[in-house]
């Protein structure tokens, strides 16, 4: 057991932060805080590249595409940093542990050192009108035509369809096999001929969220496919083998600085806030029931932060996930969502106060997220869904 | 950063485990309930040979100098079968000494702990059990070239078979930084000491301690005259870490007895395993005991690496307060009524993870040690990262 950093590695943190306050410019601030793009502007990219040619971002992937063959510990630490200051950067979340792990070779040379460069953006398209919780139900179809397929169907909350250069989606390939076995999945440039992107606005879109908003995205999306004809060399893994490529990335991408921070910050926010700042003289940090909570939050808060390193752990082991994942994905978000309502609590009423409001906290921080917070429940498989996942696969549960 | 365990320390474990299912079975659980020294001396004498007693012990001192990451595991396992022996205090006591006992004080004990030929343990409750400076009251008069102790010490563990226990005690009132506490070897079978049983959950052995005009040497003292505080802190802080490795190894037996149950146990024409309500709280002890795994685990490495550790151990305390006791609970829960009978053997596991979340510390105590940590220094807290330190 180590639960610590190697010099080498306490190193590299400083040498990232102080990358980050040398590079991170006003025009990438101001593009994340108009939100338009999730944070992925052009001013983005630019900073991808120059930690593209640091070779900070997708460490742990392997060199002959880009990578650095290097710890996913160090990949971990870029991230966070990263993370820390709202920029998804570093590798994780982005797709490509499955295509590393199913691709074939011209997918892999093509799309990880391109995702390396920020060239290439995923959407992810999984959930559907009648497939969110039950995923499996999914009807998009794909239908084989020679060398090709044709997609037909629609797909739901795919965030960044606005801005991503392709869509990682998972289709119906074959209707007649059971559920799980007719799933294949695509990867698909956005700008193939019959996609339509379409905004959905979140609570959070109006006013809109300050900067470091727990789920603060103004905007997701609804993604229509009309005869949208794409190359089978589209497929990325075998046809109908897509649940379980599907099923491992998620869980890979689970794994990350971003789930456990988005989660957590909560808890710095308003040790750090309540340390400076005060309601006329009075802090809650005199209430012995505040300082309880808090404490009770922040060893929440570690538990999520040793469940991350715990699956990074496995991952640096070459190891695989019997139940890690889900557990951290059960734990996160609903610490997330207790301590946030705990922290409204303390603040009372000034916690009800929005972005754009007189009197308002930190931007109408602690606000927002209380409209934030619980979404990070919902998403990539609900609490419960994931609890189902721990008891069946971790514990051997019969299926009901 | 890698916080799985070795495959060194994966060995220990499993070398623990095998030795230890196989020689405490419940029956001798149940047995040495009843016992009037509540530990088997054949087994206590095994476990010094197998080297766990001197585990972390140094090894001039006939010890083989592990981290104290080793006995945590070690302890671990003990709690997963309840191992009725004096492990716990012994092992308090000791790791005290070995780090500010006189080389003489060493000698004479840390030799035998180590060969299993002596029993320790440590007192520092009183009536006002809070584990805080204020509550110490048991008195020590100088004498001459000792002193002389009056009062009463609570929740003593194994008082009746240990040979020697360290106690904390009020040598001066409190003044500017010192809080005229002193830390003493006394002898349990010396004149003037007498022990009262308390019956406790855990059916383990427990004392309240009565001290009348009990005279010790200038040599039973440890450490520095009135600047015992400090060192009774050390001594919880390793205590209470130790004690959150027997709560998680048992609360996970505990849990993985409800599993099994649960894929067996058939209601409605079906394992009760298959249904989601049951499913669900069965992840949830998953998540319950791994995360106060985790967080005792972090709190004995940093002992290991010498860092300050004081708000981990109470993390992980906190923690295994509130979800071992919900583990075990729930376990009670998915047995239903089977599980509160005497005969069925679930009851020795919740009496005692029960009885131990209220030891060395509650959830209100421990958290107010963290929230001072947090809030009282000034500075920004970042998750991960050590703490502010006061000046």
């Amino acid at each position: 057991m180590d639960f610590g950093y190697t010099t080498e590695q306490q190193d590299l943190r400083q040498e990232v932060r102080k990358f980050i306050d040398e590079n991170v410019s006003q025009g990438l601030l101001d593009e994340m805080e108009a939100g338009e793009e999730g944070g992925r502007g052009p001013e983005y990219r630019e900073l991808v590249k120059k930690v593209a040619d640091k070779g900070w971002i997708g460490i742990s992937w392997p060199k002959e595409y880009g990578g650095q063959s290097g710890s996913r510990i160090d990949q971990y630490i870029v991230e966070e940093e990263f993370m820390r200051r709202g920029i998804g950067i570093g590798g994780a979340g982005s797709g490509a542990p499955a295509i590393l792990a199913a691709g074939t070779e011209e997918q892999k040379e093509y799309f990880i050192p391109g995702m390396i460069r920020g060239e290439i953006i995923f959407a992810l398209g999984f959930t559907e009108p009648q497939a969110g919780a039950d995923l499996a139900g999914l009807q998009c179809r794909a239908v084989r035509d020679g060398d090709d397929f044709v997609i037909n169907g629609q797909k739901m909350y795919t965030s960044a369809a606005h801005y991503a250069s392709h869509i990682y989606m998972m289709c119906r390939t074959d209707p007649d096999a059971p559920r799980h076995r007719g799933i294949s999945i695509f990867l698909i440039p956005m700008d193939t001929p019959g996609i339509t992107v379409r905004p959905l606005w979140t609570i959070q879109s109006d006013p809109p969220a300050p900067p470091g908003t727990t789920y603060g995205m103004p905007r997701t999306n609804e993604t229509f496919f009309e005869n949208v004809r794409v190359p089978a060399s589209c497929m990325l893994g075998e046809e109908n083998g897509g649940w379980y490529v599907g099923a491992m990335g998620l869980n890979l991408d689970r794994v990350g600085a971003s789930r456990y921070l988005i989660s957590v910050r909560r808890d710095e926010d308003i040790v750090n806030w309540v340390k400076e700042n005060d309601f006329n003289g009075y802090s809650p940090a005199e209430n012995p029931a505040v300082r309880d909570k808090i404490a009770e939050m922040w060893t929440e808060a570690q538990v999520c932060r040793l469940m991350t390193m715990r699956s990074m752990s496995l991952v640096n082991r070459g190891g695989n996930f019997t139940y890690e994942g889900s557990a951290e994905k059960v734990w996160a978000p609903e610490h997330g969502v207790k301590t946030t309502e705990a922290i409204a609590q303390m603040l009372g009423p000034y916690a009800q106060l929005l972005s754009n409001s007189e009197e308002n906290i930190e931007d109408g921080l602690f606000a927002h997220n209380l409209m934030g917070s619980f979404q990070s429940g919902i998403n990539h498989g609900s609490v419960q869904i994931m609890r189902d996942q721990m008891a069946r696969r971790g514990l051997g549960m019969p299926r009901g | 950063m890698d916080i799985l365990p070795s495959e060194e320390e994966q060995m220990l474990k499993n070398v623990a485990r095998e030795f230890l299912e196989a020689e405490v079975s419940t029956a001798l659980v149940r047995e040495m309930e009843l016992d009037g020294l509540g530990y088997p001396p054949a087994l206590w004498k095994q476990m010094a040979d197998l080297g766990w007693l001197g585990m972390s012990i140094p090894e001039q001192f006939g010890g083989q100098g592990l981290p104290i990451t080793y006995l945590g595991l070690i302890l671990e396992e003990a709690g997963r079968v309840m191992a009725p022996v004096p492990l716990h205090s012994t092992m308090v006591a000791a790791l005290t000494l070995a780090a500010i006992g006189t080389d003489q004080q060493k000698q004479d004990i840390l030799p035998a702990v180590s060969d299993g030929s002596m029993v320790l343990t440590w007192a520092v409750q009183e009536r006002d059990a809070r584990l805080i400076p204020d509550a110490i009251e048991l008195d020590a008069k100088a004498d001459g070239d000792g002193w002389i102790l009056n009062g009463t010490k609570m929740f003593v563990d194994n008082f009746v078979v240990a040979e020697r226990c360290l106690i904390a005690a009020r040598t001066s009132p409190k003044s500017g930084s010192s809080q005229g506490i002193s830390l003493f070897i006394v002898d349990p079978n010396g004149n003037g000491v007498n022990q009262t049983a308390l019956v406790t959950l855990a059916k383990d052995k427990q004392s309240r301690v009565d001290f009348k005009d009990h005279r010790i040497e200038r040599t039973a003292l440890v450490g520095e005259l009135d600047e015992g505080w400090p060192l009774v802190e050390a001594m919880l802080d390793r205590g209470t870490a130790l004690l959150c490795c027997q709560m998680v190894g048992a609360a996970r037996k505990d849990a993985e007895m409800a599993i099994e149950y649960a894929k067996n146990r058939v209601a409605f024409g079906r394992p009760i395993g298959s249904f989601q309500s049951v499913q669900h709280m069965l992840a949830d002890m998953l998540l319950h005991v791994d995360g106060g795994e985790m967080l005792t685990f972090e709190a004995l490495w940093k002992m290991d690496e010498g860092l300050p550790a004081s708000v981990e151990v109470s993390q992980a305390k906190a923690f295994c307060n509130e979800k071992c006791e919900s583990v075990v609970r729930t376990s009670q829960v998915i047995h239903g009524g089977i599980g509160f009978m005497m005969e069925f053997d679930l009851h020795l596991w919740f009496r005692r993870v029960t009885s131990w979340s209220l030891r060395l510390g509650t959830t209100y105590d421990h958290r107010a040690r963290i929230a001072s940590a947090l809030l009282d220094v000034p500075g920004q807290v970042r998750l991960g990262m050590p703490l502010p330190m006061g000046v």
